[in-house]
């Protein structure tokens, strides 16, 4: 093949190049992993018209379809208006004729206008998972306007609850699903199932206290998985009506310094994160001097140092009563709890076979 | 005598039942389920009658009205003590047929087992009346055709709430009677369930010989791994009584405080745990063993009536490993006609 292409502008319309020349995969946005099972009609209509007839899940939970020549490129663009349209616009509320939050016109048959906001992946959440704690999906698409489109980086993982299956701890913005757990002790018969559950699954801050015969409770160390609620059989634990987040920040893997995030805020409620993420255009602008580079947010954390970027992220922000917020972050493994795991020996977990 | 009243006047007039009565029934706690954003419904104090779920059977039931999971038995300072007062208002207690029936059966337990009234029981029960809740039909857990108690006539009151909002009651109890002076009289008689897609089969264990044999059959082991021993099942059982007390010291006076009974359950690693810390039915099976023959055998044959279990299917629903009880009694059936059987060959 002998074509001049523009790789940067096919990468910018969401078009990724391959090791074969003029050859291209296409990611489709998916916010929060999940869209209507009628779109899948489209993806096979596109593999098989335009790709190599296969398919890949995007690891950020993009429709990804590879074997697409440069030359088709305009022609799958205005086949996925509908998608686009359907998806972002209708779905998500995302004003397409905006980049960054400044106006710029929008052809829709042209495709996607920025691959700069990564797509928002969540796992499937409390739609379907015992363990969730939220909806992720539909708070990926509260935020998917918040950051889609606009040429500025930002990987934002969702999860349901502090397992962080979907590893919230590994990119730009991750946004924990949580709990605040009401305990009524006059539905505890003390059976102190809660408590193991507590110490086998979570961080150990539930006792049965023998005197009493109900839960003594270390609120500070909660960190809100609601796994008490799950295993009480009288209903004792219940979790409170408000939905509540975890944000951590600036996880990431690459080549350079992969590192796990850290906890930027606790026990948000959905409006202090929305409001706070309201802010990421105008940090990244400030950070890379109105200019958008190829650089994640973690990296633009680094370099503004996470003071300057809590003052602009909660610039005009009034956080909810609950809400606790990182005065500085140290860069290490994570621990939800110091020294959680210095306890007695007995308790400490075996390795290998084991005498019956 | 029956009567009907539009939705405006049923509100009314359950104002005024408040006013001489305490009224519990089925109430939905929203988000407050054993998973996120599920709801659970559990009987509580109602301010009004449209708090009542009355179109979905309630996650626990009506007995901890009568026996709650928690109460004071009596105060202590130092050689004094004095019993709780417990409840002294007259009660209307929301239930349906399978929730009246088990009162029968927890009755027994608490004041005739043994020659011994137990009196915190006792005097709450005579506060209560009932008032049947009409089934309009019975969800995928209920058996209760299976187990005779799908119908009741030990009710003060009956009601229905019909699909325009219109409430239907059939008072029987003179004390409730002036209530309805006022109101329209109506046809109306309670109906009740008469089939369920749920059906058991009861094991008929004809002798002891047979009965230790299904205690050794290896049915029970499939528990082990199946059942995590959470008690679940007997929180939400309208029949089981099983309870613990305990004595709370206030603060840090050992002299100053109360007896507590709490509810307890044989399902519960330790339930079995005796005095110099020996424990019987260490297994999940071994206890799902032991409730499954207290209830469709033992029960039985002390008090000879029924068995002790009124097919509300609530610890089915509220299983968090999907163990069905109706599978478990199938299970036995097959294991006792098994046993029979070998004992029919080695005969000839």
């Amino acid at each position: 093949m002998n074509r001049d292409i523009n790789i940067k502008k096919t990468r910018l319309n969401c078009f990724r190049q391959s090791k074969v020349p003029g050859v291209f995969m296409l990611q489709m946005r998916v916010p929060g992993g999940m869209v209507d099972a009628k779109y899948l009609e489209m993806i096979e209509h596109i593999s098989k018209t335009w790709g190599d007839g296969n398919f890949h899940f995007g690891t950020r939970q993009t429709f990804d379809i590879c074997g697409i020549k440069y030359d088709s490129i305009p022609q799958v663009n205005e086949y996925i208006e509908d998608y686009i349209c359907g998806v972002d616009a209708e779905l998500c509320n995302v004003d397409m004729n905006k980049i960054a939050g400044e106006p710029r016109e929008w052809d829709p048959k042209s495709g996607y206008p920025t691959i700069g906001a990564r797509n928002i992946t969540a796992c499937i959440g409390n739609y379907h998972c015992i363990c969730g704690n939220i909806n992720t999906f539909e708070l990926a698409r509260k935020i998917e306007n918040l950051i889609f489109p606009s040429h500025y980086h930002i990987k934002i993982n969702i999860v349901g609850c502090p397992n962080d299956c979907n590893k919230a701890h590994l990119c730009d913005f991750g946004i924990i699903g949580c709990a605040k757990i009401e305990y009524h002790p006059e539905r505890c018969v003390g059976c102190g199932l809660c408590a193991k559950k507590c110490e086998h699954g979570a961080t150990r801050v539930l006792s049965l206290n023998p005197k009493t015969g109900k839960i003594d409770k270390d609120p500070c160390c909660c960190v809100g998985c609601a796994e008490c609620v799950k295993a009480c059989p009288t209903s004792a634990w219940t979790r409170e009506p408000t939905d509540f987040y975890k944000v951590i920040i600036g996880g990431r893997t690459g080549r350079q310094t992969p590192r796990l995030g850290k906890m930027f805020l606790n026990w948000a409620t959905e409006e202090t994160v929305l409001s706070v993420l309201a802010n990421w255009q105008k940090f990244s602008a400030w950070v890379m001097d109105y200019k958008p580079e190829y650089l994640h947010g973690g990296h633009l954390i680094d370099r503004a140092g996470y003071k300057k970027f809590k003052e602009i992220m909660l610039d005009g922000v009034t956080l909810n009563p609950e809400c606790l917020v990182a005065e500085d972050v140290f860069w290490a493994e994570t621990e939800y709890r110091s020294n959680y795991n210095v306890k007695p020996l007995e308790t400490h977990h075996a390795a290998g076979p084991q005498k019956a | 005598m029956s009567y009907v009243l539009s939705s405006e006047r049923a509100d009314a007039l359950f104002s005024e039942l408040k006013k001489q009565y305490r009224i519990f029934a089925p109430k939905r706690f929203k988000a407050q389920g054993r998973y996120s954003d599920t709801d659970i419904i559990r009987y509580a104090e109602a301010a009004s009658l449209e708090e009542i779920v009355f179109d979905e059977k309630s996650d626990y039931p009506a007995k901890e009205v009568i026996s709650p999971i928690q109460q004071a038995l009596f105060f202590f300072t130092e050689d004094e003590y004095r019993a709780s007062k417990g409840n002294t208002r007259p009660i209307l207690l929301f239930a349906r047929p399978c929730d009246i029936n088990s009162q029968h059966i927890q009755a027994k337990i608490y004041a005739g087992n043994g020659g011994y009234v137990d009196m915190y029981y006792e005097r709450m029960r005579e506060t209560v009346k009932f008032v049947l809740m009409e089934c309009p039909s019975s969800d995928d857990t209920c058996f209760c055709v299976s187990m005779g108690t799908n119908k009741t006539d030990d009710y003060a009151m009956a009601i229905r709430v019909d699909n325009d909002g219109s409430v239907k009651f059939k008072v029987c109890d003179e004390a409730l009677k002036p209530f309805f002076s006022q109101s329209t009289v109506a046809e109306y008689e309670p109906k009740f369930v008469k089939e369920n897609e749920t059906k058991v089969t009861l094991p008929d264990i004809p002798n002891k010989e047979v009965l230790g044999k299904l205690k050794e059959h290896p049915m029970w082991k499939e528990y082990n791994g199946r059942c995590i021993s959470c008690g679940a099942c007997t929180i939400a059982c309208s029949t089981c009584t099983c309870f613990t007390t305990k004595d709370i010291a206030y603060g840090d006076n050992p002299e100053v405080g109360e007896r507590r009974r709490v509810t307890s359950s044989c399902q519960i690693d330790g339930f079995s745990t005796v005095a110099g810390g020996a424990s019987y039915r260490n297994t999940a099976g071994d206890r799902m063993r032991f409730k499954m023959l207290h209830k469709f055998h033992d029960y039985k044959a002390r008090f000879g009536d029924s068995h002790m279990c009124v097919g509300c299917g609530r610890c089915i629903h509220r299983c968090p490993e999907f163990i069905t009880i109706t599978n478990a009694l199938n299970k036995m059936c097959n294991a006792v006609e098994e046993i029979k059987a070998e004992k029919g060959g080695a005969e000839k």
